[in-house]
């Protein structure tokens, strides 16, 4: 197996940073290049990679295309990267392949929309605590305010429990990459070439990597494309990351399901309500899966249990226990996302093959009041939502596969108007379709009609996530 | 049981009006989008069209006119439809084409006769949910919605499957208006004994067969595969413009278009591979895919490919659902050797060895290969642009089951289907 040159790799891409609960992202502009690369090159030293050690702080940093034509990298160059990222996510084709119409259309976004100042590039804070997070964030300010500019920031911080604003448990199931020393079960690790560049991919061939057309700054810091072309890689090491601010309606949400599941008096009926969502998500709040726990959440039914066994429980199937989707609903939104071997016309292991070639490194933080949400419990005051990062050497093939064909389609598997219920729902359907979640039942199934959207998108890019040593390099453009 | 047939004509523009035709597809194609392009759908038998123009890719050195159609029924009928229903639009477009009739000379009849004198016989085609007509999958989605809101606002507390199977059978015979559904369906099978039948014929010939294919392709490995030359690119590569140009008609719907035309590489050798390994294609999917997937894909409406100018250049025209992605991916996925086999006759492709290994394997090179040879539809039309392929088969069986006596487990599994 190739190792990865771990200590080459920004962190965030292989670690979660549990230890550092706080993040400030910070967006900015280039105002003077100079003083902008020379920025760089003070931090380059001091990025946190794959490797460091456990610190109270932490940082890491991406570019967006933008940013790198700034920094001076010259257009032959900037033309070696991935066409998605060339173009970044708000374009008129890919506002199509997204979704993001009406509440999530780039044109009220917070930031990364047309009518947003452009972002050059992104710090990533870290800190254990609010004050540390916030004191490092001051003094890297302080260094880069001659050259940048900030346009945006924004904080973000793990919720207890690891959940979402929902109330759902996050990022349980996550691919690996071989050769990084972590690994899970055997069909979540993955060739590291799907994460990062310079190393093969799922089809065991080199994903597209940056390189340098034409010479310009310290290329001897570069090494030559492993592929064979005899340029100098910038992609190496490095990857791209998806960053999407969903604000999440919490109240809209219970609000929605409760209503579905009403008593007949129309009190809130918390079970039915609990157990609606459930249907939705494919796990419970707890993370327990439901293709395991079809009934009850295993929090509820045994509270004085130690729940390690199933909070984190991603060793399952769906295809020899759940094929009928009886269990977990086709369209519930983790079988939908990593369908595991949910493909019903291919075999167990096709079936995974197919799905791995469309995996993700998920990294959340969540912003605003730190409510975690229940059918009964407190909504959040003001806005609250999710930092959605992700990592992938081929962004069409893996984060918009997924968010097309699996989220938005509303015809996945064998499905016909069921969107995502979460992140797919469409708040202007095409005229005279609904939008339908099914739940396969005996002997009839059961119907959720009337989807409605709660997750709305306020701002987002798609960054270049390089390895240390391309940032090392970018300052001496 | 009724047949689909694919139609494609290619007709010379008349030097100079290629401007003016530009036009007037784009023209189609905006009004097509606003909904205000009504023509198709006076066809009753049309499931999909297309227009394309050919830019300076056949040896007439002139822009060719592509319009190309899926339909029920056979081709004379289907062009004299097309010819009455759609006058106004062919005398709009093929005034600009070689040799169209004198305004004074024009009839549904003249104008048949011109359209006919350009069609091109396809080399192979794909049919998704062979003789399914037009009507009958509009009419079988009707009948699945109808069902499907029976099930839904009804109370079916206490009852078996096979209860609820009966129950809705009945509530749709009180219904007149779907007096069709108890007609009975042939939904086609696998031709296992065509299969047999070739075996046997084979067997005996092996002898000779084994040798020559081996020879064949050792030549094909040694004197073709390793000199050929490829395109080199990957998606990066490719040109900005002509992507943009692609995908701003891609992905207004559930359902995408995809045109290619790519030349043979030179030689009788390769146009005999190609040849072979169509006609083999065309009896599997005779034969064996007849259940909506070709080769594992279970995406593609209608697929053809057509020899033009003396089998020169490769015409492949597909409608399939989702994301030219996802599209692209599950033929590397599902079907890359036979991709391979195909195209590797075809200039530029990714390096092959033997046939059928290498070639679309090199995802990223392939996935920029199909691009690079891809051109802009500028109109397509789509007669249920709601259905995906698996819904129609579904819808299909959904009708089937309905008239038919179910036990428990059938009912069941009658009843998840919606």
């Amino acid at each position: 197996m190739v190792s990865i040159e771990l200590s080459d790799v920004q962190g965030f891409l292989v670690n979660e940073f549990q230890g550092m609960q706080y993040s400030r992202y910070v967006m900015l502009q280039v105002t003077d290049t100079a003083a902008a690369k020379n920025f760089i090159k003070s931090i380059a030293g001091n990025i946190t990679n794959a490797n460091s050690e456990t610190a109270h702080t932490g940082l890491n940093i991406a570019f967006t295309s933008y940013g790198l034509a700034a920094l001076g990298m010259k257009k032959s160059n900037t033309d070696t990267f991935i066409r998605e990222f060339r173009e970044g996510m708000v374009t008129p084709h890919r506002q199509r392949l997204l979704g993001d119409f009406d509440s999530s259309d780039p044109g009220g976004w917070q930031w990364g929309g047309p009518q947003n100042e452009t972002v050059h590039l992104m710090l990533m804070v870290f800190g254990s605590d609010i004050n540390t997070a916030e004191n490092y964030h001051r003094q890297l300010s302080e260094q880069f305010s001659k050259g940048l500019k900030e346009v945006y920031h924004i904080d973000g911080q793990l919720l207890p429990g690891n959940k979402e604003h929902f109330g759902f448990r996050d990022g349980i199931s996550q691919p690996f990459i071989k050769g990084s020393g972590q690994s899970g079960k055997e069909s979540d690790n993955l060739n590291a070439g799907e994460f990062l560049m310079g190393y093969k991919s799922e089809y065991n061939v080199y994903p597209d990597t940056p390189f340098l057309a034409e010479a310009q700054g310290d290329t001897s810091l570069l090494r030559d494309d492993i592929a064979g072309s005899r340029c100098k890689d910038l992609g190496r090491n490095g990857s791209y990351m998806v960053l999407r601010q969903l604000q999440q309606d919490v109240k809209g949400y219970w609000t929605f399901i409760n209503d579905k599941t009403k008593n007949a008096d129309g009190t809130i009926n918390e079970q039915e309500s609990k157990r609606l969502s459930a249907k939705m998500m494919g796990r419970w709040p707890s993370g327990a899966p439901i293709v395991k726990w079809p009934d009850a959440d295993p929090m509820d039914l045994h509270p004085n249990e130690d729940p390690a066994k199933y909070i984190d429980d991603n060793d399952f199937f769906y295809n020899d226990t759940d094929r009928h989707g009886m269990k977990c609903p086709f369209g519930a939104h983790t079988r939908r996302l990593n369908p595991r071997d949910s493909f019903e016309e291919n075999t167990h292991k096709e079936s995974i093959l197919l799905a791995n070639r469309h995996r993700i490194i998920r990294r959340a933080r969540h912003y605003g009041e730190p409510v975690v949400g229940s059918p009964t419990g407190p909504a959040p005051d003001g806005e609250v939502g999710m930092l959605f990062a992700c990592f992938n050497a081929d962004i069409s093939r893996q984060f918009e596969f997924i968010q097309y064909t699996w989220a938005n389609y509303p015809k996945f598997k064998q499905l016909v108007n069921d969107p995502d219920p979460f992140i797919g729902v469409k708040e202007t359907p095409v005229e005279g379709t609904q939008q339908v979640f099914t739940i396969p039942s005996h002997s009839v199934n059961k119907y959720v009609t009337g989807m409605q959207r709660f997750v709305h998108v306020k701002g987002g890019a798609y960054f270049f996530f390089p390895s240390l040593t391309t940032i090392k390099y970018l300052a001496t453009l | 049981m009724a047949t689909q047939g694919a139609l494609t004509l290619v007709t010379p523009v008349i030097p100079g009006r290629h401007d003016e035709l530009d036009k007037k597809l784009m023209k189609i194609r905006a009004a097509h989008a606003a909904g205000e392009f009504k023509e198709f759908e006076k066809i009753d038998t049309l499931h999909y069209a297309r227009f394309v123009l050919l830019e300076g890719k056949l040896s007439n050195a002139q822009t060719n006119l592509v319009f190309s159609s899926d339909y029920d029924g056979g081709e004379d009928e289907h062009l004299a439809m097309f010819a009455a229903t759609c006058g106004e639009l062919v005398d709009d477009l093929y005034s600009c084409c070689e040799g169209y009739p004198a305004v004074a000379v024009r009839s549904a009849a003249s104008r048949k006769s011109y359209l006919k004198k350009w069609s091109s016989k396809e080399a192979a085609f794909y049919v998704g949910a062979p003789g399914r007509t037009l009507k009958q999958i509009k009419q079988e989605c009707t009948l699945r919605n109808f069902i499907w809101e029976y099930l839904r606002t009804g109370t079916w507390h206490g009852k078996t499957a096979k209860e609820v199977h009966g129950i809705v059978r009945q509530h749709v015979q009180k219904h007149p208006e779907f007096g069709w559904a108890k007609e009975k369906i042939k939904i086609p099978v696998l031709k296992w004994w065509n299969f047999v039948l070739v075996i046997l014929i084979a067997i005996p010939l092996l002898p000779v067969a084994i040798p020559v294919i081996a020879i064949w392709l050792l030549v094909l490995h040694f004197f073709h595969d390793k000199k050929d030359k490829v395109l080199g690119l990957t998606p990066s590569q490719l040109d900005q413009t002509f992507l943009e140009n692609l995908e701003e008609y891609e992905d207004f719907q559930n359902q995408n278009q995809f045109t290619q035309i790519i030349s043979m590489k030179p030689g009788w050798f390769r146009r005999v591979t190609i040849q072979a390994v169509l006609l083999y294609g065309k009896f599997r999917i005779y034969n064996e895919f007849v259940h909506g997937e070709l080769m594992g894909i279970p995406t593609i409406h209608f697929a053809r490919w057509v020899m033009l100018d003396n089998k020169k250049e490769v015409l492949f025209f597909s409608n399939f659902d989702g994301s030219w992605q996802q599209y692209l991916g599950d033929f590397i996925d599902k079907s890359g050797w036979g991709l391979t086999a195909i195209f590797s006759n075809t200039e530029n492709f990714p390096a092959s060895r033997y046939l059928f290994w290498g070639g679309a394997y090199d995802e990223e090179h392939f996935l920029a290969w199909s691009r690079y040879y891809q051109i802009p539809s500028h109109v397509w039309y789509c007669a249920y642009p709601h259905l995906s392929i698996k819904n129609v088969t579904t819808n299909s069986i959904i009708r089937s089951e309905l008239m038919r006596d179910l036990n428990e487990e059938q009912a069941q599994t009658f009843l998840n289907r919606f």
